[in-house]
Parts: structure tokens; sequence; C-alpha cells
């Protein structure tokens, strides 16, 4: 904001215009406090926990305590399983377990399908060559290979990493890929202009260009990565999130099986907020105008 | 002015032809451009002004003819050539400084010379506060004065400007204009600029050339000869603008 402020504080010119933050004050009315932005997600919230609460309580769903937990309940098993073992390990144990094996093979496949992205769209031999083969295993459910990669790699760590890169390849791969492609023309033609080589166009257009598509990318990999890990988890595991769910299920316990889902959910919204920070960092000029 | 003072001739075009196929869209046109000199070039909507200075810039290659600089054909890689386009072309990921700073960059100037003359540039179109705000923290006329700094500032044999004001209201434009002659004047740079706003044209150049509908070919030439900074309600300014309009609405 400083720096904007200084603009236009020496706008000797005209054409030096910004726009400062606009603070509505005005009188607390009622009609204002039921309006305000913060109310309503505060009543939204609310609701939605009241009326799980007495769906729980009420039986409508079905008789008996298995079918839905109340959410104290809910978050009291939670509180069980950070301090009891469950198959050897807490469920800070279990978070671990399954996020390690998101970060693994979402590296993996960033690692490699991010430059090959880039490679197919700066050299069209490249295209050609990956295009097909991508467009052929491109609609095939990641989940679908669960089978044959436990076949192949058995119930251990690298059936459910195998999973994850499937998974995660393809976003990671088209954002790249179409990142570059959807460079403005005219960029090009700026450098090109001033005299610019190819690897001038490339490094200063293409892959600055890129990035913004490239992180879209990599998020929605890394939402992709989750529900990977977590169908492999369910389908054989002895740790991770997906086998607190399982055994919830077992064991008839709806608590366990809400709490999993939401530590979870948790788990991958930590690791969404990571990204987010990599890239305010890698694109400052991505940034929003301070104070709209 | 200082017309008889001028050595040789910076740009020479001869018999230069474009074709889209069967579209013959320039016609043989040879001119030349003093160095140091300011033209502008209207004509008619769609007389093919834009493919003409794409194809001055070589961005699009002639059938025929050529464009010789210093008398040799005309090359990006080897000659200045800097252009300003319609569109305000800002890379958004540098700050107007790295932005001002990039056609230095590309041409590999030393580092000590490319800071001392963005602090001269920045200063002189006033743009210092600003130097390190992002494209999109700017309005759109700010990103089109960055993108005529950026042009100046690599001390450009030839700069081609493609209606760079096109897009703004009255009053920035004079400003800009005001501003544009300005760094011509300092920076002794020759500059074709291509307008479709004869009021423009009379006000900022030293020669006007005026383009007939396609196929494109010169029409006519008219000499700007009046003082600097120009008065638009100069009976002789009127006289010249007048002229030209009907130049151009006569084809």
């Amino acid at each position: 904001m400083s720096q904007e402020a200084t603009c236009s504080a020496a706008s000797s010119s005209i054409a030096n215009e910004t726009v400062g933050q606009v603070v509505d004050r005005g009188p607390i009315s009622l009609g204002r406090i039921l309006t305000n932005r913060w109310f309503l997600h505060t009543v939204s919230i609310v609701a939605f926990f009241w009326l799980w609460d007495w769906l729980a309580r009420s039986n409508v769903l079905g008789a008996g305590s298995s079918v839905l937990a109340r959410p104290h309940e809910v978050l009291e098993q939670l509180a069980v399983l950070t301090r009891e073992e469950l198959a050897e390990l807490t469920l800070w144990g279990h978070v671990w377990a399954s996020t390690q094996r998101v970060v693994i093979g979402f590296s993996i496949a960033a690692a490699i399908a991010v430059p090959l992205g880039l490679f197919m769209a700066l050299n069209r031999y490249v295209n050609a060559i990956v295009k097909p083969l991508f467009d052929l295993l491109k609609p095939m459910p990641p989940i679908s290979w669960i089978s044959i990669s436990i076949l192949w790699f058995g119930i251990g760590e690298t059936s459910k990493v195998f999973i994850i890169v499937l998974g995660t390849f393809v976003p990671c791969l088209l954002n790249a890929y179409n990142g570059v492609r959807l460079v403005e023309p005219e960029l090009y033609d700026v450098v090109r202009m001033l005299g610019g080589k190819r690897r001038d166009e490339i490094l200063h257009v293409c892959f600055p260009a890129s990035f913004p598509a490239i992180f879209a990318g990599l998020q929605i990999s890394l939402s992709i990565a989750w529900t990977c890990v977590l169908a492999a988890e369910l389908v054989s595991a002895r740790s991770g999130m997906g086998y607190i769910i399982v055994q919830g299920m077992n064991l008839s316990q709806p608590a366990m099986v809400i709490g999993g889902m939401a530590v979870i959910a948790a788990a991958a919204w930590g690791t969404t907020l990571l990204v987010t920070a990599l890239e305010r960092k890698l694109c400052p000029w991505k940034r929003k105008i301070v104070g709209l | 002015m200082q017309n008889a003072a001028r050595p040789r001739n910076k740009i020479e075009v001869c018999n230069l032809t474009k074709r889209f196929g069967e579209l013959l869209v320039l016609n043989d046109i040879s001119f030349s451009v003093a160095e140091g000199e300011f033209v502008a070039i209207v004509g008619p909507t769609g007389c093919g002004k834009t493919t003409f200075l794409n194809t001055l810039s070589c961005l699009l290659p002639a059938s025929s003819g050529q464009i010789l600089i210093d008398g040799t054909p005309a090359n990006p890689k080897r000659h200045n050539i800097s252009y300003v386009f319609q569109e305000p072309t800002c890379l958004p990921w540098r700050t107007v400084r790295e932005n001002v700073a990039y056609g230095m960059e590309v041409k590999g100037r030393p580092r000590k010379e490319i800071d001392e003359r963005l602090d001269h540039i920045l200063d002189m179109v006033g743009l210092t506060q600003c130097a390190n705000l992002y494209p999109n923290q700017i309005s759109a006329s700010m990103q089109q004065r960055i993108a005529v700094s950026r042009a100046f500032a690599v001390d450009p044999d030839l700069l081609l400007m493609d209606e760079p004001y096109g897009q703004l209201d009255v009053k920035l434009r004079f400003y800009l204009e005001d501003e544009l002659v300005n760094l011509w004047r300092k920076l002794k740079s020759t500059v074709l600029f291509i307008t479709h706003n004869i009021e423009e044209a009379v006000y900022v150049s030293e020669r006007i050339l005026v383009l007939s509908n396609k196929p494109t070919r010169i029409k006519a030439e008219v000499k700007v000869d009046l003082p600097r900074p120009r008065d638009f309600m100069d009976p002789e300014f009127v006289r010249i603008r007048e002229h030209v309009t009907d130049l151009i609405r006569w084809w």
C-alpha cells in the first residue's frame, strides 16, 4: 500500500491513477448486523452442526447409535485416537503415513509431468510422440489401477505411491502444456522485436507465463492425490487415514469413520495452503492489489 | 526545421510489396527516413497500416522489395528495431522498472549502463515512483507508457509505433503525445508513427506519409514544418490538418 500511496502522492502526471481502500463506516443497526458477512458465515456453520446433531439424536436415519455419531462424539473419538494406538500407531502416526504417501507420489508426478508438459508444448516432435499415449491413458480413472498395482507391487507403500503418481500425473502435465500454449502471442512479438532469440522467448516468456497454470495443475493434483491415497488405503493398508475409516466401519463406530473423514479433509487443506504459499512466493506478480 | 542539416538517410524502403496469396496489400512502396526524423503514417481504416508496420519490423516477411537500415537489410537480431504495439504489452511478471529494462537486457547491455539509462528514462516519463509495481497494479495507459519507455530505452535505429494511443481519451492522449515528442527530442531516435488520427499526426511528426486504400501505396507526402510546442488552433496547423484529411478522403 505504501508504494501506491507514494505513487499517487507524486501524481503530477494525470496518468498516475490508483485506487485506495474504501471503508464504509456507518452506524451499527440491526439490518447491518443481519446482512454482515461474518454473521452469515456463523449462522450457516452453526446451523450445519445443529442439523447434524439433531439428525444423530433423533434417529431419523435409522435406529441405534451405529448410524451417525454426534459432533462431540467425533471429537472425543479423535482425542482417544491420539492417546491410544490403533494398529501400533496413534492418530498422528496415521496422518503422517497418509501424508508421506501423498507427498512422495505427488512429488514424483510433478517432477516428471511438469517438465514433460513444458517439453510437449515447446517441441512438436515430443508432443507427437507423447500425446497419443497420454490421450490413451488419460480417461482411465487412477483408482481402476488399484488391483493391478497390488498384483505388481504388493500391498506395501509402492502400490499406493504408484496410484497417486498415476492420478496426479494427468493434471500436472495438462496444465503445464496448456500454460505454455495459451501464452499471449503478443508477448513473443515483444521479445522477437527486441531481437530476442528462441532461448529468450522460452526463459523470459514461456516459463514465467505458464507458472500460474502449472500451480493450478498442482492444486488439482494435490486434491486428486488425497482421493487416491484414501482409495488405496481403503482397499488394503495397515496404516493411514483410510485404514482408520475402514476400521471404524468394521467396528461399527461412525465416530471413528467421520473422525477419519474430518482429519483427512484437514490434512488436504493444510497441503493446499502450502502450495498456495509457494505460489505466492514464486509468482509475486500475481498478487492482488493490496486493499482491493 | 533542421531538415537541411540532415546528413543521410537512416532507413530506406525500396519497392516493398506484400501479398497474402492473391491479395495484394502493399503495392511497391518506396520511401526513406532521415536519421532522427519523426515520420507519421496515416491512411484510411483497413488500408493495411498494421501489415505495413509488421513488414517493416520483419515480423512478417516481405513478398518482394527490401528495407535497408544504414544500408544493410533490416534484421531484428542485428539492428535495433523497437515496436510499440496497439495494445499495451508488458510482461506481467516483471515490475515497471524490469519491463523498461527488458529490451536492454535482451540486447546484452552491461548492467551499469542499463541502470543509468533506466534512472534517466523513468525519471523523464515520471515512472520512478511506480518503478517497483507490477503491471496489474497500474492502469492501461501507464502500461502503454512503459511500452513506449521500453522502446526508447534500447536506443533504437528505428522506432515503430502502431497507434499506441488509439485507445486513450483525448486529454491523456495530448499529455502522452507531449511526452513522446519530448522523449524523441531528447533521445534523438528515428520514429515511424502510425495513426488514424490526423490531428495527432500533425501534432507529433515532422513529415506525414498518406497511404491509399488497398492495395496500399504512398499517395502523398506532407511536410509539417511548425515550431514546437505546436498549437492546435494555429491557422497553419489547421490548414495542414485539413489538407491531409482531404488527401485521405479522396482516394
